[in-house]
């Protein structure tokens, strides 16, 4: 009995481990835009950025993937649960992601991008070089933690059909009769992938700050 | 004034040196620097001194244009440029910044990168030197800053007067026309700040032309071929070391250097 709602449940590991993934993927590059985008010489563009982000930070999770699932076929297309997920989750990340970066740019002391212009650096060669790595490596643990959130976030998922842990769990529990078990088992599987996350991104941490001695 | 032609090429026939012509800089009715004239041969040392607040960094952090100008013009090794024309080109701005090599109080070295990757990569990105001839370059230079071993080292493991002298070696390395060293020794303590200024000694000696914000005043009295003393956002007296040091014209000189050497 055990076994088969852990097997059932665990097939639900896959979409979770992918909408979480994909969407810190596409979150993270299109957060990268939004924190160049914050940054930029031009007013309308650093308003559009920040209301965007604002906005998208202050709905909550489930109203974005039922305005994605369910609103969007009204005016556009309709997409698949998963691709709603992963859009919703996308636009979610991004906002967060260009916040965690935007701290990580204002943590590098002007010293460097001085030190960088003296030196004859333009200004992209100063981004690539200098700044975006010593901020990737402020920001790592700030990101590391939202990629945790966003697992558990990812369980809502399942509200518009997504066959990831929590929609098995649900499955399993109502067929079976194992509520306890079932949603016992999904809440291991969490706590499982989200260990194996802090643990990388410790490790990460570490050996940054062995070898340079920061961040 | 029609014409932009002035930033590309030099009018002035001083290839290796400095001339710099009533620079100014203001922050709205604000004037912190006035009519700064300063004139520079190849491999002169020149040292600024003058009480805080003098307008000292400013000036020097004009010269590359970390600090922007409202008044006047900066020719330096063939870089022209002009702040009344306006917000430079890209192209005179990076000729002024590759001409120009700065070392800062605080080192600014790069510290997620090597020593020896701190000195190859702006000869990589800035003068698009090969790998190969950027390490030559670098380990040559960190022979002649005393620390040949550092290479693989990362900044933060190296004490103030090594990351100092590490930085004045990535400046080096591209071989600039001026040194501009703002206050070099100001974050480090006395001892320490010798082994950094042997190594600005060193390079004075081999022909260096060099411009040193400093509170160091045996090195500005020793090392230096002039003095220029500065005073609210101006210059009180330029003059050669000695006698600026011995006998000030300036009252103001004459206080600053009474309040300094007394103590």
């Amino acid at each position: 009995m055990f076994l088969d709602i852990f097997l059932t449940v665990s097939r639900g590991i896959a979409l979770t481990l992918y909408v979480t993934l994909a969407s810190l993927l596409i979150g993270g590059i299109l957060g990268l835009l939004l924190a160049a985008g914050a940054q930029s010489r031009s007013r309308i563009i650093r308003a559009v950025v920040g209301s965007y982000i604002n906005i998208v930070r202050v709905v909550p999770p489930i109203t974005w993937l039922f305005l994605i699932y369910f609103g969007l076929p009204q005016f556009a297309f309709k997409l698949s649960t998963l691709e709603a997920a992963v859009v919703g989750f996308s636009v979610i990340a991004s906002a967060f992601m260009a916040e965690i970066y935007r701290s990580g740019l204002l943590s590098i002391p002007v010293g460097q991008r001085e030190a960088a212009w003296a030196l004859g650096m333009n200004p992209m060669t100063t981004a690539r070089w200098i700044i975006t790595p010593q901020a990737f490596r402020v920001a790592l643990p700030a990101i590391a933690t939202y990629a945790i959130g966003l697992l558990k976030d990812s369980a809502l998922a399942s509200t518009i059909g997504v066959h990831e842990i929590t929609y098995y769990a649900q499955q399993s529990a109502k067929q079976l009769h194992q509520g306890l078990i079932s949603f016992a088992i999904a809440g291991v599987l969490y706590i499982a992938i989200s260990l194996i996350i802090a643990v990388i991104s410790r490790r990460t941490h570490l050996m940054l700050r062995k070898k340079i001695g920061v961040a | 004034m029609a014409l932009n032609l002035g930033s590309k090429t030099s009018p002035i026939p001083i290839s290796g040196g400095v001339h710099v012509s009533r620079l100014g800089k203001s922050y709205g009715s604000h004037k912190v620097l006035s009519d700064v004239n300063l004139k520079m041969h190849e491999g002169e040392v020149v040292s600024i001194i003058g009480p805080s607040g003098a307008g000292k960094s400013t000036f020097l952090r004009c010269l590359n244009y970390l600090e922007v100008p409202t008044e006047g013009t900066i020719t330096i090794g063939g870089a022209r440029v002009c702040a009344e024309e306006g917000t430079p080109d890209k192209a005179s701005l990076e000729h002024l910044r590759k001409v120009t090599g700065m070392v800062f109080q605080s080192f600014n070295l790069f510290p997620h990168l090597t020593v020896l990757e701190n000195i190859t990569l702006p000869q990589r990105k800035v003068l698009g030197v090969s790998k190969e001839r950027a390490e030559d370059t670098a380990h040559q230079l960190l022979k002649r800053v005393g620390l040949p071993d550092k290479a693989k080292a990362y900044p933060a493991r190296l004490s103030g007067g090594q990351q100092q002298r590490i930085a004045i070696a990535r400046a080096l390395a591209l071989s600039p026309s001026i040194m501009l060293f703002d206050e070099p020794t100001s974050a480090l303590d006395p001892e320490i700040g010798l082994e950094v200024l042997a190594v600005m000694r060193d390079l004075a000696d081999e022909g260096m032309t060099m411009l040193v914000v400093t509170h160091e005043m045996h090195f500005a009295r020793d090392v230096s071929d002039r003095i220029m003393v500065m005073g609210d956002g101006g210059v009180l007296e330029t003059g050669p070391s000695q006698q600026v040091m011995s006998n000030p014209t300036h009252d103001r000189t004459r206080q600053f250097l009474k309040a300094v050497l007394d103590r």
